[in-house]
């Protein structure tokens, strides 16, 4: 049927497509939820273009999907449609209502890797330049190639119904967490030869100090200091030995750095300590200034506090002899 | 010699008493501004950090206590120079042999292996090393500070790890300090006796006799004033100009390096600039796209069965007025024949026509106006077939 928008909306669904879907196979009528059809003349049809029949009928899904429903009111897209943004997504621009496929597996409960691997297609619908970023990125690569389970999709870092605005000061200080959801895994880490010490050598330095600090102390306010994100990408993470976006290579950590450091020079990127605990070979003069410091410390203390014990024992027992401490 | 034996001996003056409260307030507060900023992670850093306000706050109020820290080591040194040029005072807290020789012999005394303390001059040989530590303790930190202060122009100059390792030894040094000051001063001037010459600038006979004999015998020799006044002034003129220069000199070069450089930019840049919306063109619909019914193509032809009305019968009866049931529309004869019930169509006579009756009925087919016309107009004609 044509809108008044002069779209074309059809109205034909494929019986196969439908049977075979999700809703099908569990015998959802179509009148469960085309609930205002109950005879002949049909109701007005009320949306005025194709947009408006996605957001005057998803709010049906809420009759059987309560708690998904009810996680999306609280996402992103939901606060756009509330501003006025109709381009924001609602249920069935994700998911089908006629057509959709099972995504779970009822046996673990988890979503199927032939669907899994659908996920990031599925934003690209509307988020087609940051899908392009993905595809090419070190995660996204891998997944579209391989299938690759380990790789996050989109949902792993911004969640399925419940998305939250990744812009606000709050997820970015909560980002190095997600990060390390799967980084500081051992097991998943070693598959790829990384390394899972990326957590805390970024919180030993300044900046992941302060990150995480404002994390725990004021959430919702900005930090100029960088996190994961800012120096490896967001979507278009690249792998550090990547021969031409790399961060090994000096330039790229250089160029990196100079985005907040605009004055900084050749030397400074190796003020980073990329991620190592500090050691002999990669940084001997931090290595040896803490060894320097691990000996002094016990020695200097220990040597004063020897001698205050004993300088207190032997007043102690002059004063008990009633001599003079001379 | 009895009457001339006096009470009380100033031990600091006024300008040292205040040099002391500037040192105390700068370091008390570095420790308490920077020590948690070593051990963040660990709940009481942090809670620390809390009630003192944001991280931001934090190191702000270490940076303002680190230029009192530091103004007030401009301050002592210019003193020093005067001290030494001008009044010529000996040089009584520099360390020598016999402050090794004291520290060894306390040690024993306490072990109970010499018979007797030190005896200590001016300064005993627990004062000058607690002095020397903070020489030391205090050229570290500063130099390591300001490189952290200045990280850009440190590695313009020097290599990238200098900055790692200053913050490596800033924080290692000032948990020796710390825990020096803790140790070793509270132990010598808080809990041994209470000294409280720093504050009161005073010491009584009977404390100088038992802290610092040498001196007190040193003070007693002193027959009068032998200072050459004129030879003091004389110096005085030298000195002041000078020491005024290069006072102005330092502090133009502390302020310099302290507002050096402007290390990060305040607002990190977005780390991507992607139209967040950018839908796929065409957007897909969830649906397949729709098929439009083809209209009826019968109006370019003539008002015959074989020019237009057939192929309208065929479109609008055919699916169900087929071959077989009582009425076949499939072909002008069949039409024409009529149903079981009798002919449908009457030629010439649109109006009267089953057919056209029916129209007007509830037909589940029904044509839309303008095949009705076309049809009506084909019968009035006499319904030809060709």
């Amino acid at each position: 049927m044509t809108l008044p928008s002069g779209e074309l909306l059809s109205i034909s669904i494929d019986a196969n497509h439908f049977g075979s879907s999700v809703h099908g196979t569990n015998n959802v009528a179509c009148t469960a939820c085309h609930a205002d059809i109950k005879g002949f003349p049909h109701p007005e049809f009320t949306p005025k273009d194709l947009r408006d029949v996605a957001i005057q009928f998803y709010p049906v899904c809420q009759q059987c999907h309560a708690d998904k429903y009810k996680l999306a009111a609280d996402s992103v897209h939901q606060k756009a449609i509330a501003g006025g943004n109709k381009n924001a997504a609602v249920c069935s621009d994700c998911h089908n209502a006629h057509e959709q496929p099972v995504l779970t597996d009822s046996s673990t409960g988890k979503i199927k890797p032939e669907e899994r691997v659908k996920i990031p297609v599925t934003c690209e619908r509307c988020h087609s330049q940051i899908f392009k970023a993905y595809s090419t990125s070190a995660h996204g690569s891998l997944l579209l190639s391989t299938g690759n389970l380990d790789v996050p999709t989109c949902t792993e870092c911004h969640g399925v119904h419940n998305i939250p605005n990744p812009t606000t000061a709050q997820f970015r200080l909560k980002s190095p967490e997600l990060c390390a959801g799967c980084h500081t895994d051992p097991v998943k880490m070693a598959k790829y030869g990384l390394s899972t010490n990326v957590l805390n050598t970024y919180v030993a330095d300044f900046h992941g100090t302060t990150i995480t600090l404002f994390q725990k102390q004021s959430p919702d306010q900005a930090s100029n200091k960088p996190v994961c994100f800012d120096c490896h990408g967001a979507h278009n993470i690249a792998r550090v030995d990547d021969p031409q976006q790399g961060l090994l290579i000096k330039q790229n950590l250089l160029v990196t750095c100079k985005r907040c450091h605009p004055s900084a020079t050749d030397n400074f990127p190796a003020s980073w300590l990329s991620h190592y605990t500090p050691n002999r070979q990669t940084t001997p003069l931090v290595y040896f200034v803490q060894l320097f410091y691990n000996i002094l410390i016990p020695v200097v203390i220990g040597g004063m506090v020897l001698y205050v014990i004993s300088d207190i024992i032997r007043r102690t027992m002059l004063r008990r002899k009633g001599a003079s401490h001379s | 010699m009895n009457q001339n034996r006096v009470k009380e001996f100033v031990r600091f003056s006024l300008d040292r008493r205040i040099e002391h409260i500037l040192l105390l307030i700068s370091f008390t507060t570095l420790c308490l501004t920077g020590l948690p900023q070593k051990f963040a992670g660990q709940g009481w850093a942090e809670a620390m950090i809390a009630a003192m306000g944001r991280i931001e706050t934090v190191r702000i109020i270490h940076r303002i206590a680190a230029t009192i820290f530091i103004l007030e080591i401009v301050y002592h040194l210019v003193y020093l120079a005067y001290k030494t040029y001008v009044t010529r005072v000996g040089m009584t807290m520099l360390p020598g042999i016999k402050d090794i020789r004291d520290g060894i012999q306390s040690v024993l005394f306490n072990l109970g292996l010499a018979k007797s303390r030190p005896k200590a001059g001016r300064y005993s040989f627990d004062e000058k090393l607690e002095y020397w530590a903070m020489v030391w303790g205090s050229a570290i930190m500063i130099l390591t500070g300001l490189a952290l202060w200045n990280p850009i122009a440190t590695t313009n100059a020097l290599p990238g790890q200098v900055v790692p390792a200053a913050k490596a030894a800033h924080g290692a040094e000032a948990l020796l300090a710390f825990l020096g000051i803790l140790v070793w001063h509270t132990y010598h001037v808080h809990l041994r006796s209470f000294n409280r010459s720093m504050f009161t600038g005073k010491l009584t006979r009977q404390e100088m006799e038992h802290e610092h004999p040498l001196e007190l015998a040193h003070i007693e020799a002193e027959t009068g004033s032998a200072k050459r006044e004129a030879e003091v002034t004389k110096r005085k003129r030298i000195f002041i100009p000078v020491a005024g220069i290069l006072t102005l000199a330092l502090l133009a070069g502390v302020y310099s390096i302290l507002t050096f450089e402007k290390t990060a930019i305040d607002t990190v840049p977005p780390v991507e600039t992607f139209q967040v919306f950018s839908p796929l063109t065409p957007t897909p619909i969830p649906t397949a796209p729709p098929q439009p019914t083809l209209a009826p193509q019968p109006g370019g032809g003539a008002l015959t069965w074989d020019g237009s009305v057939g192929a309208i019968f065929q479109q609008r009866c055919g699916s169900c007025h087929g071959s077989s049931g009582g009425f076949s529309a499939k072909t002008y004869a069949d039409t024409m024949k009529g149903a079981t019930s009798g002919p449908v169509i009457i030629p010439g006579n649109a109006d009267t026509s089953p057919l056209v009756v029916l129209q007007a009925g509830d037909h589940p087919g029904k044509f839309s106006p303008s095949e009705l016309d076309q049809i009506k107009a084909w019968i009035t004609a006499g319904a030809p077939e060709k």
